[in-house]
């Protein structure tokens, strides 16, 4: 799956190749939302579990 | 799992057994303690990181690729345009309830990594269990990759390189000081006047180097000359710091994007959904602008240092909150009532929260010099305005309040106290020290004032802007004042001074000659002999540290450099200079002076026993400390008890602490800075009294090898001040606390049941009357009674969350090794 099909996936509005992808992570001390820059086009990571929003 | 009190305990019952964490998780919001239970506490455990803490090894990697590919820039814009590839990539987070940002990892659990700033530390990152992150063999693979692009070119390989190599050598033995002579590794300073006095956000801050750019081409196109010759180069340093604040604003605004996309996509709740709306606003804010609100006030902080400390492992955090953020908290709490008090004072305890979960990789050295914590943020309070007034106000109050609910262990408050601060300020400055928080430490500010004026000569009103550069040293934050690279490197192991005066120089510990050779101590026929040689070892000592950092300091634009520091920094934003050279610092060093007292209780032994007295010869002695006093019990006793010890208010050792003061305060004013500054003594230790006691050799004083030396910078020894904490002070009261060097840390226990209720209070209040009138800069009080201390001994999991007073800083009980714990155990309860 590549993360412009992803619905945690935001494209910048100025180069909409690139974009945000939000995970969310509950870790054994705390809850939290990350987020990194992303190609588009790239494959998302097995490791990067897709979760509902609202 | 962690222990919890019993549901039904009253506070008043967890009052009288003094428990107070368990009072500040009754007492505080939902979302402080969330955010508190939250952190990952980065501090080692005695020298080991907990499980689950993991080196950040993006970061590094993404500077990398970067500085590789700008290879042929200079060296500040290299770093300016490596760094924004690192502030534009990162991964960034935000924590559940947050209301405040900024992390100088990419996840909450790990440590940042700086990966250019010395081989010999990322080396060490091999031999620590635990924290390379998941999957291992990938990751040492990584680290191994980063390490060999690394190695021979960080900045103290290249420090090395210039260094006389017998000074190096000695300076790397680990024998006579620490730390490392680069800005990649420093105390900075930052310019608070520049940013928040004066109120630049960083757009206007770009608008001034743009100005000064077209000054400077309109230079460059005119007649030519010798004169404008520098200036090619400081537009490249401009250009430097203007892509850092951009990129800094760019990374504020990424935080704002994904506090916006989680309030319109993911978030329900309706309050928590403001909450974000606000968080970016507050992002989109600043640092781009000054801050409008208290919100903004602190989070302009906040990210101001962590964009430092991205750029450089910073150990310290020199601050000073309740001043600088005081117009937006009068703003908001006060005049226009935006926020209630019950929320500035949940901002204020998130603020402190999220200080304590920030936290570097250090060698092995630091951590057990530190345990406890990554560094020594120690926060200024109270003080007194420009004008002399009294600057303490209700912010000062709130962030005493909050100190009690969220309970860190870092930061911690270092209080100016001063004649003028009221009463009310006052207690809650004593209700910190009663719940056993080890801080406040209070700091005599008039005196500090003058001190400040008499070794660097700050102007009266730049000095009163002063705060703590790292553990102790007041730094004013001022354009010509404040000092943006101060590196841990001036950190001289004291007791080795009469120990190589004993031992002609040699080390019998690092087996190496390290110091001058001043003669067979064996053929000594007068005390003076003995303390001229201690005088030389002592100068040889200083000068081999001093050499060392200012040759760091001077080269530490070419090797390292800092174009966000400079950035903020009125005098580089103006000169086009980087901020780490010299030129325009009116200079603030001082020389650390960890193990201090030793020596003035060692030579006083040594007088007393053998020259006095002539109960024993040099021989004996030489004989007995070769052999770490083994087969010599009953001479080492003599030692101990029948030798005068400081802090007895007695005439004979106190006489020669000061002797020996005064010769290295002579010394001090000889020794220059690059600024042309002198570089006076700060006797503390933070836990280096434990990390040098196997480096450091038997001693007159009784000490053996392997012995915990003296917790404090004139803190007596451990149970050797028999006579009250009022002789503590006189003996402390014979220093003159401002020619004799720069500060003088003193611990001091206090009994918690003594000092209950109001009677606890007005003995307290007294004492401080006492220590100010006899002239004393500094003390800091334990207040956790032995009981409670061999308890958390004995049952850790139930005390996790008592804290202690170490030296210059606070820490976890629980966190730091036995022998730390035995050390303060053993520290005298004055009755007072």
């Amino acid at each position: 799956m590549k993360y412009k099909e992803s619905k945690n996936f935001f494209p910048h509005s100025d180069n909409p190749q690139r974009g945000d992808f939000v995970e969310r992570v509950v870790d054994p001390r705390q809850a939290y939302y990350k987020v990194k820059p992303v190609n588009a086009d790239d494959e998302i990571p097995a490791d990067a579990a897709e979760f509902a929003g609202k | 799992m962690a222990a919890q009190p019993a549901k039904d305990t009253s506070t008043q019952e967890l009052e009288q057994k003094q428990e107070w964490w368990w009072i500040a998780e009754k007492k505080r919001s939902k979302r402080l303690d969330y955010l508190r239970k939250a952190v990952w506490k980065k501090g080692a455990l005695g020298g080991n990181y907990a499980p689950g803490i993991k080196v950040d090894l993006e970061i590094p990697q993404l500077f990398t690729n970067m500085w590789n590919f700008w290879r042929y820039d200079p060296p500040m814009l290299r770093r300016a345009k490596s760094m924004a590839h690192v502030l534009e990539n990162m991964p960034i987070f935000i924590t559940d309830h947050a209301q405040l940002v900024g992390y100088m990892g990419t996840l909450p659990h790990t440590l940042a990594w700086r990966v250019d700033g010395a081989t010999m530390v990322n080396e060490e990152l091999y031999n620590e269990p635990g924290v390379m992150p998941e999957p291992e063999q990938a990751s040492l693979k990584r680290v191994a990759d980063l390490n060999a692009y690394w190695a021979g070119n960080t900045a103290v390989d290249k420090l090395a390189r210039v260094l006389d190599p017998e000074d190096a050598v000695k300076f790397l033995s680990g024998a006579i000081g620490w730390g490392a002579p680069t800005s990649a590794y420093g105390y900075s300073g930052k310019d608070y006047e520049f940013m928040f006095a004066q109120r630049h956000g960083f757009e206007d801050i770009l608008d001034l180097i743009d100005q000064s750019i077209e000054k400077a081409e309109d230079l460059t196109m005119g007649n030519p000359g010798p004169e404008i010759l520098p200036v090619y180069d400081r537009i490249q340093n401009w250009d430097a710091m203007k892509i850092m604040l951009n990129a800094a604003i760019a990374y504020a605004r990424r935080y704002a994007r994904l506090a916006r996309i989680l309030a319109e996509h993911y978030e329900t709740d309706p309050k928590r959904k403001e909450e974000l709306l606000r968080l970016a606003q507050t992002c989109e804010n600043v640092p781009a602008k000054a801050p409008s609100t208290f919100q903004e006030s602190l989070q302009y902080d906040h990210f101001v240092q962590i964009l430092a400390r991205l750029e450089a492992h910073e150990g310290a955090w020199p601050a000073r909150p309740d001043y600088y953020h005081w117009p937006m908290y009068e703003k908001d709490v006060i005049k226009e009532k935006n926020i209630t008090r019950e929320e500035a004072l949940d901002l204020v305890g998130e603020f402190m929260i999220r200080a304590y979960e920030v936290g570097g990789f250090g060698p092995r050295w630091a951590r057990e010099g530190l345990q406890g914590i990554t560094g020594t943020w120690v926060w200024t309070l109270g003080g007194v305005n420009k004008d002399g007034s009294d600057a303490c106000n209700d912010l000062t109050l709130a962030f005493l309040q909050a100190a009690r609910l969220v309970r860190v262990a870092n930061p911690t408050f270092g209080f100016r106290w001063h004649p003028k601060v009221r009463d009310e300020v006052m207690r809650e400055v004593f209700e910190c020290i009663r719940h056993g928080l080890g801080y406040p430490s209070i700091r005599n500010d008039p005196l500090l004032i003058q001190n400040a004026m008499h070794w660097h000569g700050h102007p009266l009103e730049e000095a009163r802007t002063w705060v703590h550069q790292a553990c102790m040293s007041p730094c004013p934050t001022t354009k010509h004042g404040v000092q943006p690279m101060r590196m841990a490197s001036a950190t001289a192991n004291c007791a080795k001074m009469v120990e190589y005066a004993l031992h002609n120089g040699y080390d019998h510990v690092v087996q190496m000659q390290m110091g001058p050779k001043t003669g067979d101590a064996r053929k000594f026929k007068t005390f003076d002999e003995l303390f001229a040689a201690w005088t030389t070892q002592m100068k040889w000592l200083i000068n081999t540290l001093v050499r060392t950092v200012n040759l760091g300091r001077y080269k530490d634009p070419e090797f390292y450099g800092r174009p966000f520091l400079s950035a903020i920094s009125e005098r580089a934003v103006e000169s086009g200079l980087d901020v780490v050279s010299p030129v325009g610092d009116r200079g603030n060093c001082w020389v650390t002076g960890f193990t201090w007292v030793e020596n003035a209780d060692s030579l006083a032994a040594v007088k007393k026993l053998v020259f006095d007295e002539k109960r024993y010869t040099m021989d004996d002695l030489l004989n007995a400390l070769e052999n770490n006093w083994n087969g010599y019990e009953q001479m080492r006793r003599d030692f101990v008890n029948d030798a005068p010890k400081w802090g007895n208010d007695d005439d004979f050792v106190d006489g020669i602490m000061v002797r020996c003061l005064q010769e290295v305060a002579k010394h001090s004013r000889e020794i220059k800075c690059p600024s042309g500054n002198s570089w006076p003594l700060l006797p503390e230790n933070v836990s280096g009294n434990i990390h040098y006691s196997s480096i450091v050799g038997a001693l007159p004083n009784g000490r053996r090898l392997g012995d915990a030396l003296y917790d404090g910078g004139i803190s007596p020894g451990p149970g050797l001040d028999k006579k009250g904490p009022s002789a503590v002070l006189k003996s402390c009261g014979k220093i003159d606390h401002v020619g004799d060097g720069r500060a003088f840390l003193l611990n001091q226990r206090l009994s918690p049941s003594q000092l209950a209720g109001e009677k606890g209070y007005q003995l307290w209040k007294a004492y401080i009357r006492t220590w100010a009138d006899l002239g004393l800069d500094h003390v800091q009080f334990n207040m956790v009674s032995d009981e409670t201390l061999r308890a958390a001994q004995k049952d850790p999991e139930k005390y996790q969350e008592v804290i202690v007073r170490v030296a210059g800083y606070s820490a976890h009980f629980v966190d730091i090794s036995r022998k730390t714990q035995d050390n303060i155990i053993q520290r005298t309860v004055q009755g007072i």
